[in-house]
């Protein structure tokens, strides 16, 4: 453990990359000694700390930090890879750690304040100019402290997995010896950095660093945290997705079950709490709630479903787009094309269910867990507990999968609860049936899209109209109102159309529900990218072109978008006549980035094949323009998944509601997609010079409608809703 | 009552209906075999019972007395499985919770079968991954039944 005095000695270097007065303020926290021997929040990672993201022995090993959670998108790995390029460290002789507490950890995307989180697609792009300065202000501090131990001067060293060399007299020093003396050296805020030709990390297809972990069963989750002293809990949860809890009919019949040690009541799940999380369960199960159902009593899907449509026709309508006459064109002549298309509601479904393990004490709250935002944690039970933030430590571990859920902070506060009321720590585990019941969904929306086209079948005028349950109305109602009432995820790669159409209008109508939303991965532009690209396919098979070569010409205006439409046609030998018994769809995507901070090139061809009675997707060719390379492994792991991803969301995904309740409650009844349902997928990464883009969340819009295209060219039925099922 | 965790003899006193699956977390703090829906379906429980896969959410603790259950830690002592090499090999996880489930469900299919063809693969392995690491999970079968 680092003594307090070496931290000040670090306190105006940190300054460089990020200045902020809070910053000492945050190093002044005492550092909690823990029995278990972790460390600590805003405590260090070794000795010798160089920057916020870099520690080094004097051994030589070196410990990179790392702010962004790692649920399954490559973060663990491509991070260190920027930093560990920079650096020059020997990446056999890396290791990494999760790091909290700091603004060099902190950013302000997508409307928030600046805070640690990941999300948005928006770590390899905001983290990637930053990592590379922090890497390079090492280095060069190494350099330093190298060259005057070696009495020459620094512009005659370079360095080279992990050591500093005199190249003229071939002397070296490793940066274990050097990390003491570099630790006192003032920081560069303007280090130079590498130039792209010498990185021998970034670009390269490195195997992930977690990948060993998770295939012996060591890497840790949440749900797999052991703190002395812990009890587990487990949830007894309203029925309705609004339900409080008003009173507990027979807690003390539970309390005297085997193990279990209280029954908490908080407002919206009573937690049982025991001596293993079996008996918790078997206890929580066994609770009598008295309950509210609260404002979704009487909500039931086909009614949501009723209120949608109904705004479809609606004379009145937000306007968040208007470009050259789009109501005078639609009214006059020409070649019409209209459709309707809708999409359910949907959950996360994480594979590990929300989990958090917190210990509420006198001093500090400490919590560890699948955290993806952890400065919503530190406020979340700062509100509750009337605590500083500082005072919370949040021990962030691997997330089994998150897809956006685990950004709220709901789950931490049930483990908090429990934790007040015995005085242990506690981990509460949610049920996979409470986790599907009591989600925060991604809505359903509904949207009618019409179209004039010219003599040459393009498009002169289309108007499109969205309604539904708007997250943005939800989740930041002040934002939404203060920028034209308009929702922009609802509205994702329509409202900022990147197809040529001269006279367009879009608009949207909030068709409010009291049902809670959020996040999930790629968030509108599952059903925005599903609707709009299937109605692209529409216009084309109207005009009797083939789907790509119409989007070549809606997109002339465009080189990158050509590019990466080029790319997929190529390698998915478009312009072949496939085989018998295979149809195929193609869709595009240009997704951008929230607050525009990143805008990444999709093309998708898509293979589909009769089996037996049925169909099946059997090949996906997916081009993607996103920038730079850090990792190609990675950035193929992530399209793969999200083709994986969004096939369960075309063929399979819906929740509904029955007087406030959801309808599913586990796999059973809310399957995810097989390995037997799984195509072959090939990844084609257009060359680009562009900074790193992102990748996380890019390929799942076109596929839902590329499967609708190619089921439709085997069928000739429209599927215009999702789920669609691939029966023929 | 007895049963033989991966080598060793193990005793429980709790319930019989206690699921195996939060005997080897919880008691015997194994944590590799994974809690994800509790009722057999997406199998990131799966461990071996007498070296069959089976799915421990589901399998009450009295059923493997005096059995042999082998879990992901007891797989190998240094990931040196042929699986577990090809895992590796492939990059296969991404979040990777549901990967120890996997691994075991393959061990247990490629011993029955030691070369399985896609359709092979498809029928016995009904794990569910929700980052869809599929694509590869299968390219990692066949490269572990080489």
């Amino acid at each position: 453990m680092l003594q307090q005095s070496e931290h000040a000695v670090n306190v105006s270097r940190r300054g460089f990359l990020k200045g902020s007065a809070a910053l000492a303020g945050a190093l002044c926290i005492p550092l909690p000694v823990l029995a278990s021997g972790r460390t600590v929040d805003s405590g260090p990672h070794g000795t010798n700390e160089i920057t916020d993201w870099i520690w080094i022995e004097p051994n030589g090993k070196i410990t990179l930090g790392l702010s962004q959670c790692e649920c399954g998108q490559g973060v663990y790995t491509g991070m260190p890879q920027i930093l560990a390029d920079e650096l020059d460290a020997d990446w056999e002789n890396i290791t990494v750690t999760f790091v909290t507490g700091r603004d060099a950890y902190r950013t302000g995307a997508a409307y928030e304040e600046p805070q640690q989180f990941v999300g948005a697609s928006m770590s390899a792009t905001l983290f990637y100019q930053r990592l590379r300065i922090a890497g390079a202000q090492a280095r060069e501090v190494l350099t330093i402290a190298a060259a005057k131990r070696l009495h020459v001067r620094p512009g005659q060293c370079y360095t080279e997995k992990g050591r500093v060399f005199h190249g003229a007299t071939g002397r070296s020093i490793g940066y274990g010896e050097l990390a003491e003396a570099a630790a006192k050296l003032p920081l560069n805020p303007t280090p130079r950095l590498k130039a792209e030709a010498d990185h021998k990390l970034i670009g390269k297809n490195l195997l992930r660093l977690d990948t060993p972990a998770k295939v012996d069963g060591s890497a840790e989750f949440g749900i797999d945290v052991r703190v002395p002293g812990m009890l587990y809990g487990a949830l007894k949860m309203p029925p309705t997705v609004t339900g409080k809890v008003t009173g507990i009919r027979n807690a003390d019949v539970v309390k005297a079950m085997p193990g279990v040690q209280a029954v908490v009541q908080a407002p919206d799940a009573a937690i049982v709490v025991a001596t293993s999380y079996w008996l918790a369960k078997k206890g929580a199960d066994a609770l009598e709630l008295e309950v509210d159902p609260g404002a979704s009593r009487d909500l039931d899907s086909d009614k949501i479903m009723a209120a949608r449509v109904a705004a479809l026709g609606a004379p009145e309508a937000v306007v968040a787009t208007t470009l050259g006459e789009p109501d005078a064109v639609l009214a006059a002549g020409g070649k019409r094309v209209e459709a309707d298309y809708h999409t359910p509601y949907i959950v996360h479904a994480t594979m590990e269910s929300v989990n958090a393990t917190v210990h509420v004490r006198d001093d500090a709250i400490e919590v560890w867990g699948p955290i993806q935002g952890q400065d919503f944690v530190r406020n979340a039970l700062g509100k509750l507990y009337q605590r500083k933030p500082e005072t919370i430590i949040v021990h962030t571990t691997f997330l089994g999968g998150s897809f956006g859920r685990k950004f709220l902070p709901d789950f931490v506060v049930h483990a908090a609860r429990a934790s007040a009321a015995v005085g242990k720590p506690v981990k509460v585990i949610r049920s996979r049936e409470d986790d599907i019941r009591h989600g925060f969904y991604r809505p359903g929306v509904s949207g009618r899209f019409r179209a004039v086209l010219d003599e040459k079948g393009m498009p002169k005028a289309m108007h499109a109209r969205l309604t539904g349950q708007s997250l943005y109305g939800v989740i930041k109602a002040e934002r939404m109102a203060q920028h034209g009432g308009w929702d922009e995820t609802m509205l994702e790669a329509i409202y900022d159309c990147v197809y040529r159409v001269p006279n367009l209008k879009v608009d949207m109508i909030d068709v409010k529900q009291p049902i809670p939303v959020s996040f999930m991965r790629s968030v509108g532009s599952t059903s925005s990218i599903f609707m709009l690209e299937s109605f692209v396919n529409e216009m084309a098979d109207a005009a009797g072109m083939d789907p790509y070569r119409y989007r070549r010409a809606l997109l002339a205006h465009n080189p990158l978008a050509v590019r990466t439409l080029d790319a997929a046609a190529k390698a998915a030998n478009w312009d072949r006549k496939p085989a018998p018994g295979v149809t195929r769809g193609f869709t595009f995507n240009l997704y951008t980035g929230r607050g525009e901070a990143f805008q990444t090139y999709v093309a998708m061809a898509l293979e589909l094949e009769r089996a037996g009675k049925a169909f099946k997707v059997r090949r996906v060719v997916c081009a993607v323009e996103c920038g730079r390379s850090i990792n190609p492994n990675l950035i193929r792991a992530n399209i793969e998944g999200g083709i994986g991803f969004a096939l369960t969301n075309t063929l399979k995904s819906e929740i509904t509601f029955k007087g406030g309740v959801v309808q599913q409650s586990n796999f059973h009844d809310y399957p995810l997609l097989q390995l037997s349902e799984m195509p072959k997928i090939e990844t084609v990464i257009v060359e680009s010079d562009r900074p790193p883009q992102g990748c996380g969340e890019v390929s799942l819009g076109p596929t839902a409608p590329a499967v609708a295209h190619a089921l439709y060219q085997a069928t000739k039925k429209r599927r215009r809703a999702m789920p669609m099922g691939l029966d023929g | 009552m007895d049963f033989v965790l991966n080598g060793k003899t193990t005793r429980f006193d709790g319930d019989g209906d206690t699921p195996l699956l939060w005997v080897i977390r919880d008691d015997a703090g194994l944590t590799g075999t994974k809690y994800g829906c509790g009722i057999g379906a997406c199998g990131a429980c799966t461990v071996h019972v007498d070296g069959n896969a089976q799915r421990s959410c589901v399998t009450p603790v009295s059923t493997v007395a005096g059995r042999n259950v082998t879990t992901i830690e007891g797989l190998s002592p240094d990931r040196s499985s042929k699986v577990q090499k090809a895992w590796i090999a492939k990059d296969v996880p991404q979040c990777g919770y549901c990967q120890s489930g996997m691994v075991m469900a393959v061990t247990a299919l490629l011993k029955q079968n030691p070369h399985p063809t896609d359709r092979d693969i498809d029928a016995a392995v009904s794990n569910l991954c929700r980052c869809a690491t599929y694509h590869r999970i299968r390219e990692a079968v066949h490269a572990a039944a080489k």
